[in-house]
């Protein structure tokens, strides 16, 4: 399975068409990731497949550890970062679920790894297309979390996450949709890679395993020291929404491409903001520009940082708006859709918000078409009042 | 003198890289062992820890008796979290440092097996050590696999004692193809030691298994610990072997072997064990033992 | 961060806000502060204690001090450090009776240690001549020993090292009473004793031989002479059987015999000699007479088991050609009017009842009598005292000087109270060693007269184990060996030794010299063990209940809170602020010479 070798050889900057689990790949390779760990799990498995071809024809140079299941990959990682190496690990859906409490172990460990995911809905019963509930219901972990929309994103935000990561030292987990992503090319501009070390400098923690200045890590921590260590955690999780945006304009000086927390269009006069994240995002758009030149005002603000939550930015964003219909490609059983429910939290100090539509749409990979969003705004401004239960679009009723 | 010891004074009495504080049961075979280990492997090594009682008797944050890297990790990942830790070891040219998982038998022979199981077969280059008490004693005395048929726990109490057999995790990891298995205890401190400077050299997965007397947990005098110890191996009920590819090897080998029954009587654990039950312990340590002496000598020719 | 820094200890670090957390769970410090010294309810001490040997010992030799010292190679010094409880082991080495052989604990793993071979090694390292060093000045007192046998020996060597100036009398031409006269030269060269006696002399002693008290010297003219004396005058006379025939020409006592000679006197010896007992004199008497040319019986009126001499002996003289008869009791002896033959005429005995002794008492079967020819019969049933000046009160005592407890001769009515006795006058046992274990015992009785301090209550503080052993050197409060605090009382007993710790390994064997051989003189036939030899054997002590850095106790701490003491200082000490008290040196201790006590005892005060 090597259609893109030649792509692999060359080390200058190429624009290519390729596909989001091979631009993941690419953002591994560029980051100068020495260690890495994981699982196969569709649609994960061409990232390990060509990352392992990387290892192997010696175009990464890292060590790749085969591990037997995801909690192992990630405790892998867990392990080589802790001494010190710039580590990396993917997984989706049920992977990604398994991983849970080493999640919340890397996290609370302050290990900068970065984990790309591909959203995968979570079974029972067995479903490999895009959902948005594995990550989603990772949002406690304590991982900061980006959603992307392109492959070029994918690729992008593999490069600012470890930037990210190894200043914060909170792991970055980045995710995208499975298929309309991770099997599906897309023009990508691959950048150089001495660009990308004058971006990403090398990692040097402060603390690692170290047999000449030996320490413990990970210690009993009792309720004398629990609360402030999560605390601090807390902060330096907070910190990110100053030190990322800082991070995405030095990226866009050095790659020309622009990235921010979360990003507009045709916001400005929108009585109604569509607010989503992921691949659904680019059918927004369309929807959106159909809807203006159908007289409505209508914008999108796609959602790219989930955690922390940019409630101050949502808040700017959305604020003036009299409609926000947030489109959760996620359910959580028993809530609704998780980004709706964090939109309201962040509007909720306002004292004019707008009314927040919670629509539920695409779970399990069920498509989302243009249509679909055109249907969603009409029905959307056709209804004064959101109420209680979200707009499950395209249910069978 | 009586010379106790084969090894050199400045090994077994020199600069300990253990010091007290530390918070173990007065007695424990966990402390003793770690403390007889770092004799073998010296101050280049990190120390990998799954949840088990050494998570907690090395000191709460932020302190550590121990005068290596240790990092704690969660109950499953002992073997894995070596990996990696080894593969950037690897990475940072210091492949020379020896990385060791010191786990519990609770995180080897259960919950911790999927990951050990992956790393032997991967052959990763770790020193992977199983401190066995032979129960889940850091979360109060439950059983385990490593739990000996016959012992009380608090989830095998009087009337429902353990009906299974301990599990045998040295076939288990021979059947891995691993490089170097091999038993030890801290009855036997010089063997214990001359194990760990043996391993420390050897490349690819080694398996150390210790019997780590618990005072609490097996119903014991701590005064009379390393006694107890000692009468595991003297009955034959725990062997202390080495196999060093596929060679097997008896290192203690007792002039005169004690009844099975005087070493379960040494302890209260073992206190409502039923004479037939005694007795089929007493029979299966005695085929096992055979098979091991017969190993031993095939592996001689 | 420093390794090991306890003393110093490490300060908890002190977070007061979240902003002193470092930014990951990073250990910053040590568990040094940790003093987990507070859980402990027991602790340990180290405690030399008493070795089973030095127990049996009657005279509280301290055996593994200077068996310790012979596996460090240090001979001489083991010489002077013996010397300290015992002065002459080049004698002992060779006669002893072995008491600590019989209880050492290595017994119960493969054979006992050959500590009486390892005794003589040591005694014969330095010439016997040389005075003990650093001898104390006098202190004015004068102590006159009656009698230059074993008791009288050391009670005026230890009475010189007490600082008493001492004069030995003996009766006798030559010094040494038993070791002289009774011991055979095969077993104790003549030379040996006499060098001793040298180096007594050596040491300040006077020592006048050809001086019966009693006889050349009043008794009462010692007792004005001198500040206080001992009298150790022995037994030297053979009891007489107590049958008709026993004055006769043919028949002389075993002890006449072994004194002949050994005086080199003139000795008529039949060719077929009958020799009528079971104890030693009775065998020395035998083996001697066999080694002059006749052919020996020993007739005994119990069984072999019964006879008091040591086992070896009889095997020995069995070897060399000694017949024996066994239950059969003298009952006259009958002379040959013609000049050929007497008869030794003997009744055929059963074994009845135990008697006081625990042994069956012989029975006689009346009528079943049976003559044994000799030319020469010998009488060794036993010894009893003969001493002039203490005749009628030794009638009135059934043969022995009664003592009070402070070893002072009663009812004699001069000197009363500066006159001491002691050995087999006494009703000791008839050994070499008692005889030594009561002239110390009298030495240091002299002494706490002269200072005024009750004798009593010093004995009981310097008594080793239950007794009768005592030690001089806790009475002198000389350091023992390696200075660790030392229980005269704890005695160590087989299951508190860990035989796990040792190895099995054989015994010395006695030399080959053949039993043909050995007959044929009185020339010695055992042999001083090589260094080699001595060191193997030393070897196998155990060094019951004394350390000997093993270093058990430090490798099996659990704690870490065991630390060798340091350059040139002998042994380890518990870092109290740790150690936990869970025991595991206690019982790993290979020799037991670490003791459990209550956490509330003081250190230092046991």
């Amino acid at each position: 399975m090597a259609p893109h070798r030649q792509e692999i050889k060359e080390a200058v900057p190429v624009r290519q068409v390729i596909k989001g689990n091979i631009a993941v790949s690419h953002g591994v390779r560029l980051s100068r990731v020495k260690v890495i760990s994981a699982y196969p799990i569709t649609p994960q498995t061409t990232i390990v497949e060509e990352l392992s071809e990387m290892c192997a024809t010696g175009v990464l140079d890292a060590k790749f550890i085969k591990v037997e299941s995801e909690h192992s990959a990630l405790a892998a990682v867990v392990g080589s970062e802790t001494a010190g190496v710039r580590s990396f690990t993917a997984t989706s859906g049920q992977g990604l679920l398994l991983m849970h409490e080493v999640l919340h172990w890397a996290a609370g460990a302050r290990l900068p790894i970065v984990l790309t995911n591909v959203n995968r809905a979570v079974a029972p019963g067995w479903n490999i297309w895009a959902d948005q509930t594995d990550s989603a219901s990772q949002r406690d972990t304590g991982w900061i979390q980006i959603y992307c929309e392109s492959n070029q994103e994918v690729l992008d935000s593999v490069i600012m996450g470890y930037r990210l990561a190894e200043e914060v030292l909170l792991p970055v987990m980045v995710i995208y949709d499975a298929f309309f992503l991770s099997h599906t090319s897309e023009v990508v501009d691959i950048p150089e890679v001495s660009e990308v070390d004058a971006y990403l400098p090398p990692f040097e923690p402060e603390y690692r395993l170290d047999v000449r200045d030996p320490r413990m890590f990970g210690g009993m921590m009792s309720p004398d020291y629990y609360y402030e260590g999560r605390y601090v955690m807390h902060r330096s999780s907070r910190d990110v929404l100053h030190v990322y945006p800082r991070m995405c304009r030095e990226f866009q000086e050095r790659f020309e491409r622009n990235y921010d927390l979360c990003e507009r269009y045709r916001t400005e006069d929108a009585d109604l903001i569509i607010m989503t994240a992921g691949t659904i995002s680019s059918v927004c758009r369309i929807a959106v520009d159909r809807a203006r030149e159908a007289g409505k005002r209508v914008g999108l603000v796609k959602l790219r940082l989930f955690r922390p939550v940019p409630d101050a930015h949502w808040r700017d964003a959305l604020g003036s708006a009299a409609r926000v219909a947030v489109i959760d490609r996620n359910l959580s059983a028993g809530l609704g859709g998780v980004f709706a429910s964090e939109v309201k939290n962040a509007l909720f100090p306002l004292t004019k918000r707008p009314a927040v539509y919670s629509v539920i749409a695409g779970l399990g990979g069920r498509d989302v078409t243009p249509q679909d969003v055109t249907g969603i705004i009409d029905q959307v401004l056709g209804a004064d009042d959101p109420g209680e239960t979200p707009i499950f679009w395209g249910l069978r009723e | 003198m009586q010379k106790i010891f084969a090894s050199p004074r400045e090994k077994m009495v020199g600069e300990e890289l253990v010091q007290p504080g530390m918070l173990s049961c007065q007695g424990c075979g966990a402390a003793l062992s770690m403390k007889l280990a770092l004799k073998g492997l010296g101050e280049r090594t990190i120390i990998i820890i799954p949840a088990s009682c050494w998570g907690v008797i090395i000191g709460a944050y932020p302190f550590s008796s121990l005068r290596v890297p240790v990092i704690h990790v969660p109950f499953e990942t002992g073997a894995v979290v070596a990996s990696g830790v080894k593969a950037a070891m690897d990475i940072r040219r210091e492949a020379d440092v020896t990385v060791m998982t010191w786990a519990g038998d609770g995180g080897t022979y259960d919950i911790g097996l999927q990951s050990l199981s992956g790393a032997a077969e991967r052959n990763e280059d770790i020193l992977y050590v199983c401190y066995d008490n032979e129960a889940y004693m850091n979360t109060g005395i439950q059983r385990s696999s490593a739990t000996p048929l016959g012992a009380w726990t608090t989830t095998t109490p009087a009337g429902a004692l353990k009906e299974e057999p301990k599990k045998d995790m040295e076939k288990i990891m021979l059947a891995h193809g691993v490089p170097y298995i091999a038993t030890a205890s801290v009855a036997y401190p010089d063997d214990l030691v001359r194990k760990f400077e043996k391993a420390k050299d050897i490349k690819g997965t080694r398996f150390l298994h210790l019997l780590s007397p618990c005072p609490p947990g097996w119903r014991i005098e701590a005064a009379k610990s390393i006694a107890v110890t000692r009468m595991a191996t003297q009955s034959g009920v725990f062997p202390i072997y080495e196999i060093e590819d596929g060679t097997y090897r008896m290192n203690i080998v007792p002039a005169a072997m004690i009844p099975v029954e005087d070493y379960l009587r040494s302890q209260g654990r073992f206190g409502d064990m039923s004479e037939d039950m005694m007795q089929s312990v007493q029979e299966q340590v005695n085929g096992r033992w055979q098979e091991l002496l017969a190993q031993a000598e095939g592996s001689k020719k | 961060m420093e390794r090991n820094d306890r003393k110093k200890g490490s300060v908890p670090y002190e977070f007061k806000t979240w902003r002193d957390f470092p930014p990951m769970n990073v250990s910053l410090g040590t568990m040094l502060h940790n003093r987990t010294g507070s859980w402990r309810f027991i602790k340990p001490i180290y405690e030399d204690k008493i070795p089973s040997c030095q127990a049996g010992c009657p005279a509280g030799n301290d055996i593994e001090a200077w068996t310790k010292l012979i596996q460090r190679g240090e001979y001489e010094r083991a010489y002077w450090y013996l010397k300290r409880e015992e002065p002459f082991p080049a004698i002992l080495g060779r006669v002893c009776f072995r008491f600590c052989e019989r209880t050492c604990n290595r017994d119960t793993l493969d054979q006992q240690v050959g500590i009486r071979a390892l005794e003589r090694f040591v005694g014969d390292q330095v010439p016997l001549s040389t005075p003990y060093p650093e001898l104390p000045s006098y202190h004015g007192k004068s102590l006159g020993v009656v009698g230059s046998g074993p008791a009288g020996m050391s009670a005026a060597y230890f009475a010189r090292l007490l600082g008493f100036q001492v004069t030995v009398f003996e009766a006798m031409p030559v010094l040494g009473g038993m070791l002289r006269v009774g011991i055979p030269a095969y077993r104790l060269p003549r030379s040996i004793v006499d060098e001793e006696f040298v180096g007594l002399k050596n040491m300040g002693i006077a020592l006048e031989p050809n001086t019966a008290v009693g006889r050349d010297i009043s008794l009462d003219e010692c007792a004005h002479r001198f500040d206080y004396l001992f009298l150790a005058p022995g037994m030297h006379r053979s009891r007489s059987l107590g049958i008709s025939g026993e004055r006769g020409t043919t028949v002389i006592s075993g002890l006449d015999l072994l004194k002949k000679i050994a005086l080199g006197e003139d000795l008529q010896l039949g060719r077929k000699v009958v020799v009528v007992g079971g104890g030693n004199t009775a065998l020395d008497a035998a083996r001697s007479a066999l080694r002059l040319g006749s052919t020996v019986t020993i007739v005994y009126r119990r069984t072999e088991g019964d006879m008091p001499a040591h086992a070896e002996e009889i095997a020995e003289a069995r070897e060399e050609g000694v017949r024996f008869r066994f239950l059969a009791a003298p009952e006259c002896i009958e002379e040959n009017p013609n000049g050929g033959d007497a008869s030794l005429v003997c009744c055929t005995v059963e074994q009845g009842k135990p008697d006081e002794s625990g042994r069956r008492r012989p029975v006689k079967r009346e009528g079943e009598l049976f003559g044994v020819k000799a030319d020469t019969i010998v009488t060794a049933i036993g010894e009893e005292a003969f001493f002039d000046p203490c005749a009628e009160i030794l009638k009135k005592n059934n043969g022995v000087l009664r003592v009070d407890q402070e070893l002072r001769v009663d009812a004699l009515g001069i000197a009363t109270g500066r006159i001491f006795a002691g050995g087999d006058i006494i009703g000791a046992p008839h050994t070499v060693v008692h005889g030594i274990a009561a002239g110390k015992r009298a030495a240091i009785a002299v002494d706490c007269h002269r200072k005024g301090v009750p004798f009593s209550e010093i004995i009981r503080r310097i008594t080793i184990g239950e007794g009768p052993g005592i030690s001089f050197s806790a009475y002198k409060g000389w350091e023992p060996l390696n200075a660790v605090s030392r229980n005269l009382k704890s005695v160590v007993r087989p299951e508190q030794v860990v035989y796990d710790y040792f190895e099995r390994a054989p015994g010395i064997q006695s030399g080959g010299i053949s039993a043909a051989e050995r007959r044929k003189n009185f020339s010695p036939y055992e042999e001083t063990l090589t260094a080699v030899q001595a060191e193997k054997e030393a070897a196998r002590c155990m060094h019951c209940g004394r350390c000997t850095e093993c270093d058990n106790c430090l490798i099996l701490c659990p704690d870490v809170s065991v630390l060798v003491k340091g350059e040139g200082t002998f042994g380890y000490v518990f870092d109290y602020d740790y150690c936990k008290g869970c025991g595991i040196c206690f019982t790993e201790c290979p020799r037991h010479a670490i003791s459990l006590v209550d956490e509330e005892t003081p250190i230092g005060s046991v």
